[in-house]
């Protein structure tokens, strides 16, 4: 079995101590981030990106990465982790996936069962997210073989597959998604042109020669939009904290969370398998489908159980999930992952089907300190939910301008020139106008990373037919591909104009 | 959903996807010898981008008029936004004149204060620590690169 070797691999990495404490401190800091309102997953790994890019610059590129890599993934789920938390007691989500939590968790904490709620999601966080490594592990090497089959025209088809996923769920108006989307596609071809080196929209300005680069813009739109956003305002939650009392359910709780605990698993890894819908819509229907399955479906929104338990598992299950086509192919299918995807590249690791033969030790060694920093989550959780809680009451006046001194300090950090200083403010302020008018930030994010990879391949594509287009349409794969991307548009058009409501996942 | 905001912004697109057109055919063809030279995909995503912000205008147009309940009952702080933004721009701009310990620390005091914090002890304490702490930790203990006290001051 050459995978469990490479898993043994990959926890030797893991377990090497300054892993652990990398992995530690990311699931520290991403509890956190869930926690406080105002940042969600996106915006904290994009803030902790220049942080662990100065932490490990000292060590050799391969280590770095995978260093990087442990922490910042250890923040997503860790932010998943910890949206729950005001969820159940503040009943303001933390972030978009834990606005299904409220409806049962702040009812529960209401009749004295907070700590019940908290420790049932903590669990059901746990298990989903065990079982979404198990998964990927399975997965990963098939996929990759795969992907490796894939030509330049398959892999345009699979990347605009996912453009079009994140953009037909992206937001209320798929014409802003979409938007958001081309633009995000033409920031990135400024720059020196990747094939032919020529010089495009640089206007002779040095700093434009390497491209916009992608840290800044994603600190800029995501965390300084928010923090102008909560400036502006004023959003700034004052609402009492309900005491955790109790923090072991029951053996009562555990019965009936149980099977909730294994459907949101199931569930939300094969949403997060999905590009576009990402761990919000998991939680969604995994809400749905306990309402549905349950024999009295009269008790959720009054304090049920299992309709905490399922959402959370399922979040956590989708944000496992979604690293699967990040990781095998090179696919970042929510704005989180394409972060993350962004931070692989800054470390030149490309993802994608040679990152398991190229890139062995970030990889594995990646997926076996999830396997830890799951655990690390349920140990911390658990004990220390109540100092977590305490979390909540930092005083905004601190937190506020701290983010944007931190945003600050990590773009000068890594670039070092006042330009991109200027560029990221901008983007803060482009960032919280475009989202407070319902366009989408994700897809940008999204076209921004993947803007290059497109390009190249099309254009590689091209060149071997000799600029004939019609070389999409003929490879029976790339037709597949093209095929569902058309239909992710055409489907939720067609239920819109059928006055159904759409599902549709804000933010990943 | 503000439409007043969506026409600019269609507009706004539009041109910017009218300048990647105009500017893609400034482009230098190069020595590559292929049919797809690097014009071809700004030029693209320019004509998609125009497209596609003539719908976001027509549909603008086209909604009915929702009063937008999102903005309404919240008073947005334009003085408090205004002034951290402010200071965050001169933060930016003096970074590397002044260094990075100064003006963190006042950009910090000045912001906190205008977030609403009461005593000076503490915003004075809070904002010290910050940037001190994080130019001790960033530059002393991981040898990276902050600029450091200006030369005027002498030391």
């Amino acid at each position: 079995m050459s995978t469990l070797q490479y898993l043994a691999d990959g926890f030797y990495i893991a377990m090497q101590w300054h892993n652990l404490l990398y992995a530690f401190i990311g699931v520290l800091i991403g509890t956190a981030v869930g926690v406080l309102p105002g940042i969600g997953p996106m915006s904290g790994v994009a803030l902790l990106m220049p942080v662990t890019a100065s932490l490990t610059s000292g060590m050799n590129a391969e280590q770095a990465a995978a260093s990087a890599l442990i922490l910042l993934a250890g923040v997503y789920y860790g932010a998943m982790y910890g949206g729950s938390t005001t969820s159940i007691l503040l009943n303001t989500p933390g972030e978009s996936s834990s606005v299904v939590t409220t409806l049962d968790g702040y009812q529960m904490a209401k009749q004295g069962r907070a700590g019940a709620a908290l420790s049932i999601a903590a669990i059901g966080s746990f298990v989903a997210g065990v079982f979404a490594l198990v998964a990927l592990v399975f997965l990963a090497q098939p996929l990759s073989d795969l992907a490796l089959h894939f030509g330049p025209a398959e892999y345009f088809s699979l990347m605009l597959l996912g453009l079009c996923a994140v953009s037909g769920l992206g937001g209320k108006s798929m014409t802003k998604a979409l938007i958001m989307t081309v633009f995000g596609l033409l920031l990135a071809t400024i720059g020196i042109d990747n094939v032919s080196g020529v010089a495009r929209f640089t206007y002779d300005i040095p700093y434009l020669y390497q491209g916009l680069e992608f840290l800044t813009i994603a600190v800029g739109l995501f965390a300084l939009g928010e923090v102008f956003k909560t400036i502006l305002e004023n959003d700034i939650s004052s609402k009492q904290l309900i005491k955790v009392g109790r923090i072991l359910p029951s053996a009562m709780d555990l019965k009936q969370s149980a099977a909730p605990i294994a459907r949101g698993s199931i569930l939300g890894f094969f949403v997060g398998l999905l590009p576009g819908a990402g761990a919000t819509l998991a939680s969604f229907f995994s809400y749905i489908l306990e309402k549905k399955w349950s024999k009295n479906p009269e008790r959720f929104g009054k304090g049920a159980i299992e309709g905490v338990a399922g959402p959370e598992s399922s979040n956590n299950a989708a944000s496992g999930g979604a690293m699967i086509p990040l990781l095998t192919l090179g696919i970042p299918g929510s704005g989180t992952t394409a972060i993350l995807m962004g931070a692989l590249l800054m470390y030149n690791v490309q993802p994608g089907p040679l990152l398991f033969t190229d890139h062995p030790q970030v990889a594995w060694g990646l997926i076996a300190s999830m396997f830890i920093g799951n655990l690390m989550l349920l140990a911390l959780n658990m004990p220390l939910v109540k100092v977590f809680a305490k979390i909540i009451e930092t005083p905004p006046h601190f937190l506020i301008p701290s983010i944007i001194a931190i945003s600050v300090f990590g773009v000068y950090a890594v670039q070092i020139t006042t330009f991109d200083l200027v560029l990221l403010v901008f983007c803060g302020l482009l960032g919280y106008f475009l989202s407070s008018n319902d366009f989408p930030l994700a897809p940008l994010v999204l076209g921004l990373v993947l803007g290059p990879m497109i390009e190249n391949n099309m254009r590689r594509a091209l060149t071997t037919s000799n600029g004939d287009f019609t070389i999409f349409l003929t490879k029976p794969l790339s037709l597949i591909f093209l095929g569902c991307a058309a239909l992710w548009l055409i489907i939720p058009l067609i239920l819109k104009v059928r006055g159904k409501e759409v599902v549709i996942n804000e933010e990943a | 959903m503000n439409k007043a905001f969506d026409r600019y912004s269609s507009v706004c697109f539009a041109l910017v996807g009218a300048l990647f057109v105009i500017e893609s055919r400034n482009i230098s063809t190069s020595a590559y010898g292929s049919e797809v030279g690097p014009n071809l995909f700004p030029m693209g995503l320019g004509i998609i981008l125009i497209i596609l912000s003539l719908r976001l205008f027509w549909e603008s147009t086209r909604a009915r008029t929702e009063s937008s309940t999102a903005t309404e009952g919240k008073t947005l702080q334009y003085k408090r936004f205004l002034v951290i933004f402010a200071a965050t721009l001169l933060y930016v701009y003096l970074l590397e004149p002044v260094g990075y310990v100064i003006t963190t620390f006042l950009f910090l005091f000045v912001t906190f204060k205008v977030m609403g914090s009461k005593s000076y002890i503490k915003t004075t304490f809070v904002a010290f620590a910050f940037s001190a702490g994080v130019y001790y930790v960033y530059v002393h203990l991981l040898q990276g690169t902050l600029p450091g006290f200006p030369v005027w001051l002498g030391f």
